[in-house]
């Protein structure tokens, strides 16, 4: 009789305790849930609510993002000016003419090409600005050019105190004697872009933006604030799992 | 009872975080550069060597290529490397927002080689797996253009997929048009 009581006195207290945790967790995870299911509707919706044409431009959103925001500066070769509109596309005078991801480092000019350093590759470009092809890591760039001068018509690439000459026409590097510090002196500084060209630029460029789909896509899996967000999404989740079993616990001991 | 449970539960979270861990580090490595460009090329062509040359897009070329590949073609020439009738292209296509780069080998006028050089998409990073990719070997261009076997898709990865699926077709159609093509030179 003793044991009987006992037994069922452990059973109140394991249903008790199990209610306690049941209680803390859904109390503790129901905001983020009903923002995740919200979320997750909105995103199983989105060609429907056309979430991917909503553009999101604010500043602060662009820099939590990482993009540059529209060019005030370019580098002006000859006649021409070449800028980057802080999104993913070269500029040469108020014409896009090709991807270029930012920062744009550098640009030169040969007697008959153009050159613009970007983050993804080198650009050769007419002297008109027609963009002729890429040269980029996979071919051969080395990672983390920064530097690009143009000395008697030779073409210079620099990655810190490393040098190397360009031959636009075969793709290949040489090493060079000539001196980093003479490269880099002699590389075109940036200048501030002329306001016409940049009324065009702001006119003409949808800049940089963020999709709505993406900010919710971003949320939704906690990638908007970095590793964190997705490690505390998955701590949601797996609440989500423990919540389900103290549920389950107590539906079966109160049976 | 109740402490069974609870353990139970710790032990399904941890067994659900450390495959959620796992799951997160294979994502991570499917993206990234797998080959350079030379390096493709020199494998593609050992023992020999292969002789660097560009093709001119002109107008034609450039209306058809835009056809292909659903867009209009960037660029006034595209590099290439070839040896007798067997030519490597290396070319770039937008999965859904960054660029895949593949490279592809074709000779005779039919597929000998499809690989992702580079995939730098955070999903889709399946169609550089060789049972995706050897799905290419033997295909050719259509009168219409179009690859001349069905290539089965990807869950997940249907954009890499078309990606691959429109630049396989654009080597397939640059290679006719270098071919025949008498202005295509060393450069």
């Amino acid at each position: 009789m003793q044991n009987k009581t006992n037994l069922n006195n452990q059973s109140v207290n394991g249903i008790k305790t199990n209610m306690i945790w049941h209680r803390r967790l859904g109390l503790s995870t129901f905001v983020v849930l009903i923002f995740l299911a919200i979320s997750g509707f909105a995103l199983n919706h989105s060609p429907g609510l056309k979430l991917n044409q909503i553009s999101l431009s604010s500043n602060w959103l662009l820099s939590w993002y990482g993009l540059e925001l529209p060019a005030t500066e370019a580098f002006n070769l000859g006649e021409s000016w070449i800028y980057q509109d802080g999104d993913k596309t070269l500029w040469v005078d108020g014409k896009s003419v090709a991807p270029c991801t930012a920062p744009l480092f550098a640009a030169a000019e040969t007697a008959d090409m153009l050159f613009a350093l970007c983050a993804d590759g080198l650009l050769l470009l007419t002297t008109e600005g027609q963009f002729v092809e890429r040269f980029s890591t996979v071919d051969g760039l080395p990672a983390n050019s920064s530097g690009l001068t143009v000395l008697d018509n030779r073409i210079y690439l620099t990655v810190g105190l490393i040098a190397t000459e360009f031959n636009p026409s075969s793709f290949e590097l040489t090493a060079t004697d000539v001196a980093p510090e003479t490269l880099t002196g002699s590389q075109k500084a940036l200048l501030p872009l002329p306001k016409p060209l940049q009324k065009s630029l702001r006119q003409q460029s949808v800049g940089a933006s963020i999709s709505l789909e993406t900010l919710i896509l971003d949320l939704h899996s906690g990638r908007f604030f970095g590793q964190f967000g997705v490690l505390f999404v998955d701590l949601i989740g797996l609440l989500v799992c423990i919540l389900s079993i103290t549920g389950l616990a107590t539906w079966i001991k109160r049976r | 009872m109740c402490n069974k449970l609870y353990r139970a539960a710790l032990a399904v979270a941890s067994a659900a975080l450390i495959a959620i861990t796992s799951l997160a580090s294979f994502s991570v490595s499917a993206k990234g550069v797998f080959q350079s460009g030379p390096d493709f090329v020199a494998e593609v062509f050992a023992p020999q060597q292969a002789v660097a040359k560009v093709l001119w897009l002109t107008p034609e070329i450039r209306a058809q290529a835009a056809a292909i590949v659903d867009h209009p073609v960037r660029g006034l020439r595209i590099r290439y490397h070839q040896s007798e009738s067997k030519s490597a292209w290396i070319l770039e296509e937008i999965g859904k927002e960054m660029p895949i780069t593949i490279g592809v080998v074709v000779e005779d006028n039919i597929i000998q080689q499809v690989k992702i050089l580079a995939y730098r998409e955070s999903r889709g990073g399946e169609v550089r797996y060789p049972a995706y990719t050897k799905q290419y070997l033997g295909a050719f261009l259509k009168d219409n253009y179009r690859l001349s076997q069905n290539i089965d898709g990807i869950t997940g990865a249907t954009l890499s997929v078309w990606a691959v699926n429109k630049v396989a077709a654009l080597a397939l159609y640059y290679h006719a048009q270098a071919n025949q093509n008498t202005d295509a030179h060393s450069p």
